[in-house]
């Protein structure tokens, strides 16, 4: 009896310090094709911070998380084109949030990171929506800036058109002047 | 007998075309300032360039109009019916090709056909898009994806009115899909068109950054950013985002309500928002407002009880009720305050063709039976006429119905009664066969046009639901989609919802009319 309550009590306790570790890893593609399937599970998920953080004043930051090809090489970085952005929608604990590295835009890649959360399907307490209520983040990938060499060619050729567009225009007003 | 087009026809549309170039390049220093303002030197070459080829075309346009030994130049004849159809027809072609230079230099389209694709719904006020990552895409290029909504829903030919005084102008008001002309001249409506949506831009623009700083907790900056994309693709009802997630990124009740007020507005009629602004204007002269308390319920009775009002406000009641149902029997919604939130935005995005969402592609595809009827519904019917919406729209829809329901009264009635067959829009009108049949016959079209592009994707294998709902939101200019839009379909399912876009928005009749032009030009005598 003795032996079965000290099992019990072990397996219980070793449940419990493993659940952090123990959250399903999915993909933000698998979150967003089969949401219904992992609705008030807690998950974890890699992917780059997008967009812009939304510091709101109940205490939570929401922003973007991106699980496409485009987080490791963005379009302005060289990054093959693959289809369109697939993303989700995260709130953060502002405390959480704090000292995350600028999230991603044109020229900046965002933080890449790893979020452990619970899956919010069609919330009923906010109306309805989608998004995955974090409890621990942890960058894995710094954020960086990007640079896009200007368009040289077009700019050169661009100002030529107009220029070209600006001597045929005055003469054009000069022959029509003339016609009358 | 079919009579070739003469030289002089030729001169005419070309000096007509080539102006409204010039004032679209001059839209172009826009983008261009935007890109200098932020150093995005890159997109900042692609937009002078843009600008370069819009200005080129444009003045060599104007300028072989001009013949030295003629006594008046091509711009002064008279621009007659057919030559102000093919001008607008030809302008919807060339601004989305010439505009879509920035978008291709980004490389963020993996070709130019997917490049003109973005550019023609942007101009159509359609929304879909072909763009890949977006999220990474800069922000004076964004600006420009959603300034094509604001040139093509406010019509780049209404500002070229306002620019370009001449004659013949008329057909080229009409040539646009608009036919309210609120002022004795159409310079001047077109002025007042203008008028109310520089006003709206104020009002929408400071509301939304408002809403994106104090409640979504954005940086200045970004706030006036997301307010100024919203607004442009809420209020020309077009449906580009500045986020992957649309409207979805915002995660905010607050935000969704401001955006839904701008939705309808750019879904009412150009005509009624001026009625409207008439109304308050004579209210304050009056001094009615300050002897009542500010209330006068009796001036709103003329808005409610005309066909058009009450047409869009029956089928949107009808469209929401059957999305509702069906949502509730799918179960996708545990709650009714999920359910009313997420189902009164979509249906209200597919209704005023604006096309925003706030579920990703692949859950609008799970909305089966009476949701995704509800939803196909309400887009096919579209917003008013004269407003940036497409679709069939809420007039035609009333004249059809009315003009069904007189019939049935006049078989139930005694032989030799009566059948009132006047309706009521600000003054009554009579239901004549002809006006009955003119909407009949454009009713038909859209339902022609949506079949066909469904046709197209159910040859391509795409499956019976998502091929009616892709095609009639291309062809009413929504923008919806429930993920057959994206940049692996086949080409030619591509060109289809591109030929949609514009035949849905401009109400077939410029597009048919190039046809014929071109067709006479070939075979003609």
């Amino acid at each position: 009896m003795m032996l079965r309550l000290v099992v019990s009590f072990s397996v219980a306790l070793s449940l419990l310090l493993a659940s952090p570790v123990s959250a399903a890893e999915v993909t933000v593609l698998e979150l967003v094709a089969d949401g219904s399937r992992y609705s008030d599970v807690e998950v974890t998920v890699t992917g780059e911070l997008i967009g812009d953080y939304g510091n709101r004043r109940d205490g939570f930051t929401w922003t973007q998380l991106n699980g496409d090809s485009y987080t490791r090489a963005p379009v302005a970085d060289g990054g093959e084109l693959v289809g369109a952005n697939v993303g989700i929608g995260i709130r953060v604990d502002t405390e959480l949030a704090e000292g995350l590295d600028p999230p991603g835009r044109y020229r900046t890649v965002g933080p890449i990171v790893v979020v452990t959360g619970i899956w919010k399907y069609h919330d009923p307490a906010r109306q309805g929506e989608t998004y995955l209520d974090v409890t621990a983040i942890e960058t894995v990938v710094s954020g960086r800036v990007l640079h896009e060499p200007p368009l040289w060619w077009a700019f050169a050729v661009g100002l030529a058109l107009m220029a070209v567009s600006g001597g045929l225009w005055l003469r054009y007003t000069r022959r029509r002047d003339a016609v009358g | 007998m079919l009579i070739r087009p003469a030289a002089d026809d030729f001169r005419t549309i070309a000096a007509a075309l080539g102006r409204i170039l010039l004032v679209v390049a001059g839209a172009a220093l826009f983008p261009m300032a935007w890109a200098l303002l932020g150093a995005e030197w890159h997109p900042l070459g692609s937009f002078v360039l843009m600008a370069g080829v819009f200005a080129i075309v444009g003045v060599v346009l104007v300028s072989v109009s001009l013949q030295p030994s003629r006594s008046i130049s091509a711009d002064q004849q008279h621009l007659d019916w057919s030559h102000g159809m093919v001008v607008v027809a030809l302008t919807w072609i060339v601004v989305p090709l010439i505009g879509s230079i920035p978008l291709l230099l980004s490389g963020h389209y993996a070709n130019p056909l997917d490049a003109n694709f973005d550019a023609m719904s942007g101009l159509t006020t359609t929304g879909l898009a072909l763009v890949q990552d977006l999220d990474h895409l800069a922000s004076s290029l964004n600006f420009w994806r959603h300034l094509l909504h604001f040139l093509g829903g406010q019509g780049i030919i209404i500002a070229a009115l306002v620019l370009f005084a001449g004659r013949g102008v008329t057909t080229l008001f009409a040539g646009e899909g608009r036919d309210d002309r609120m002022l004795p001249s159409v310079q001047s409506t077109a002025k007042a068109i203008w008028a109310v949506s520089l006003l709206h831009l104020t009002f929408g623009l400071i509301t939304l950054t408002i809403v994106a700083y104090a409640a979504l907790g954005f940086s200045p900056a970004r706030s006036v950013f997301h307010g100024l994309m919203i607004f442009f693709a809420a209020f020309d009802t077009g449906g580009f985002a500045p986020q992957s997630t649309s409207l979805g990124y915002y995660h905010s009740a607050l935000f969704e309500g401001v955006t839904a007020v701008l939705m309808v507005a750019g879904a009412l009629s150009f005509g009624l928002h001026f009625r409207l602004w008439n109304r308050d204007a004579r209210r304050r002269r009056a001094g009615i407002g300050a002897q009542s308390g500010g209330r006068d319920d009796a001036n709103w009775w003329p808005i409610l009880r005309s066909l058009e009002v009450r047409s869009i406000l029956t089928t949107f009641g009808i469209t929401m009720v059957l999305t509702f149902f069906g949502l509730a029997g799918l179960g996708i919604y545990t709650s009714v305050s999920g359910l009313s939130r997420q189902g009164f935005f979509q249906i209200l995005s597919a209704h005023t063709g604006t096309g925003f969402a706030t579920v990703p592609s692949q859950e609008l595809a799970l909305w089966g039976g009476l949701a995704f009827g509800g939803m196909a519904i309400a887009m096919a019917l579209g917003g008013m006429a004269s407003s940036t919406a497409g679709g069939v729209k809420a007039m035609r829809v009333g004249i059809v119905s009315r003009a069904i329901m007189d019939d049935v009264k006049g078989d139930l009635l005694p032989e030799g009664a009566l059948v009132d067959d006047s309706y009521y829009q600000f003054g009554r009108h009579r239901l004549t066969s002809e006006v009955a049949r003119s909407a009949m016959i454009v009713s038909l079209l859209f339902v022609g046009l949506f079949l066909l592009g469904a046709g197209v994707g159910l040859a391509y294998g795409v499956p019976l639901q998502p091929a009616l709902f892709e095609s009639v939101s291309a062809g009413a200019s929504v923008g919806l989609s429930v993920g057959v839009t994206s940049p692996t379909m086949p080409v030619v399912l591509k060109i289809t919802y591109m030929a949609e876009m514009l035949l849905g928005r401009l109400e077939f009749i410029a597009v048919f009319v190039l046809i014929g032009f071109i067709y006479s030009w070939v075979r003609g005598r």
